[in-house]
């Protein structure tokens, strides 16, 4: 008994660093294309709250397609189709294509997310800016969105941690994340024992986001 | 030559004419006061000079300076977009919710914009914040966040933001409709005191009193239009519109 227990600590302490280091392409690819996929949000959001019809209609396709296919597929497209695209490219990119493929589709919901967020702030506000001059962008700047960052906290924070989780789909185009590392441990060592310590990664790292997300909501509504 | 000058204002929303027709003047140091039944365009119309609202037709002439000029919502005015703001800007606006940033201090409500729009340096636009904010009584709430004043104090913060870009004309949109009855007096004070340092100004109230004691003139609208414009001691001791008679009969 004393023994197996033992023998299992050892076997989980030589996981560890190779479960570290793809762990680090699982956080890598999860911050990155919740960062772009921000950047994208709030640009399509813009698009889809601007008077422009035919900009509103482009950003509505947009969030159509990607919150309408699967990830999975939008993956592999991304992964066959760069390099057709650009010849530079191999199959081999693989990393590059899942930050694509994970920023296009984070950006689909973040766009709804921003959108919804930027449309519950008083209409009054934009009013009174306009009322002062502002310019359109100014008021965007220096009202709307800080005032609509704390209700985009805890939504963003889903979203990443969901992402966090999605990267595990990275596996399908063989590149190798927390989750493809473990499942090639569990066919070499043939034994379940390797989910544990890959769990608990999983779970420290939505752990310590989901801390950070909350302190940062709690410092943009210090105002109130 | 008056400060603001509209001609025959219409505003439609779909089917709904909300103004029939508004012509009004407001000449430099006057006070006038609008009032009237709801749903009779007052805040309409008071939107539609500061473009919250555009109109229909009609003209909109603001200092000497042709604002609009509307044919079925197409504007022959010639100003470019440069002319038109610097305008607008001569226009300050208090609305009946306030409508303060809650993201930013009492004084950064008060010298955003004339740093941001008007490119004064930080420091002078909090000088003089900190100066306006003395004149509304609000020198102790300089540094505190709006969450912690009570309605009667963000509505001068909001007269303050507005007196803070210089404009020459201020319009007040029922400035007291949302506040708790004991904390209207405090921001009638604060207009009164604004009237007898001679801005010009148009209000839209409800307050019938106040009006009574601070205009120049008062103006009835019902339904899209003006009935009657006269001053207070005339309008109240003998209206000559039958609305306006049942109007004063009901709120008096």
């Amino acid at each position: 008994m004393f023994e197996s227990i033992l023998h299992g600590l050892r076997q989980i302490a030589g996981w560890i660093i190779p479960l570290a280091q793809a762990a680090e392409v699982t956080l890598a690819l999860s911050v990155i294309s919740v960062v772009i996929g921000i950047i994208g949000g709030v640009f399509i959001a813009l698009g889809r709250i601007s008077r422009g019809k035919i900009l509103k209609r482009i950003c509505g396709a947009y969030i159509f397609v990607f919150r309408g296919t699967p990830l999975l597929m939008q993956l592999f497209f991304l992964w066959t189709a760069l390099p057709l695209a650009i010849p530079a490219l191999t199959m081999q990119n693989r990393f590059l294509a899942a930050v694509i493929a994970f920023s296009l589709n984070s950006a689909a919901y973040q766009a709804e997310i921003i959108r919804a967020a930027i449309q519950s702030i008083d209409p009054g506000q934009m009013e009174a800016a306009k009322s002062l001059g502002l310019t359109y962008s100014q008021a965007m700047r220096l009202i709307i969105f800080p005032q609509s960052i704390k209700r985009l906290v805890p939504p963003i924070g889903n979203e990443f941690i969901m992402v966090l989780k999605d990267t595990s789909l990275v596996q399908m185009i063989s590149l190798v994340d927390l989750m493809k590392k473990t499942n090639q441990i569990q066919s070499s060592a043939a034994t379940a024992l390797v989910y544990l310590p890959s769990a608990v990664m999983y779970l420290i790292f939505t752990g310590v986001f989901t801390w950070l997300f909350n302190r940062l909501e709690k410092h943009h509504a210090r105002y109130e | 030559m008056p400060l603001i000058e509209t001609q025959n204002i219409t505003k439609r929303f779909g089917e709904l004419e909300v103004l029939k027709g508004i012509s009004l003047t407001v000449q430099k140091g006057e006070t006038i006061c609008v009032i009237g039944p709801s749903g009779a365009g007052k805040s309409t119309f008071l939107r539609a000079l500061n473009h919250l609202e555009s109109i229909t037709s009609g003209k909109i002439i603001i200092d000497g300076e042709v604002l609009d000029d509307r044919e079925n919502g197409i504007n022959k005015s010639i100003l470019t977009k440069q002319q038109e703001s610097d305008i607008l800007l001569e226009m300050g606006m208090v609305f009946q919710r306030f409508n303060i940033f809650p993201h930013k201090t009492v004084l950064e409500n008060v010298a955003l914009a004339p740093e941001k729009v008007r490119k004064v340096s930080k420091a002078d636009a909090e000088k003089r914040a900190r100066d306006l904010l003395e004149t509304v009584g609000l020198t102790d709430k300089t540094d505190v966040y709006p969450a912690k004043l009570s309605g009667g104090q963000l509505q001068r913060v909001a007269i303050a933001r507005a007196l803070a870009m210089d404009p020459k004309i201020m319009l007040f949109d029922e400035p007291t409709s949302a506040l708790d009855p004991e904390l209207v007096g405090e921001v009638l004070n604060v207009i009164r005191k604004l009237a007898q340092d001679g801005m010009t100004m148009l209000i839209v109230t409800h307050e019938i009193g106040f009006a009574r004691d601070v205009a120049d003139s008062i103006v009835f609208m019902a339904d899209g239009l003006i009935l009657e414009q006269a001053p207070p001691a005339e309008i109240f001791a003998n209206p000559k519109n039958e609305k306006t008679k049942s109007f004063l009969q009901a709120v008096l």
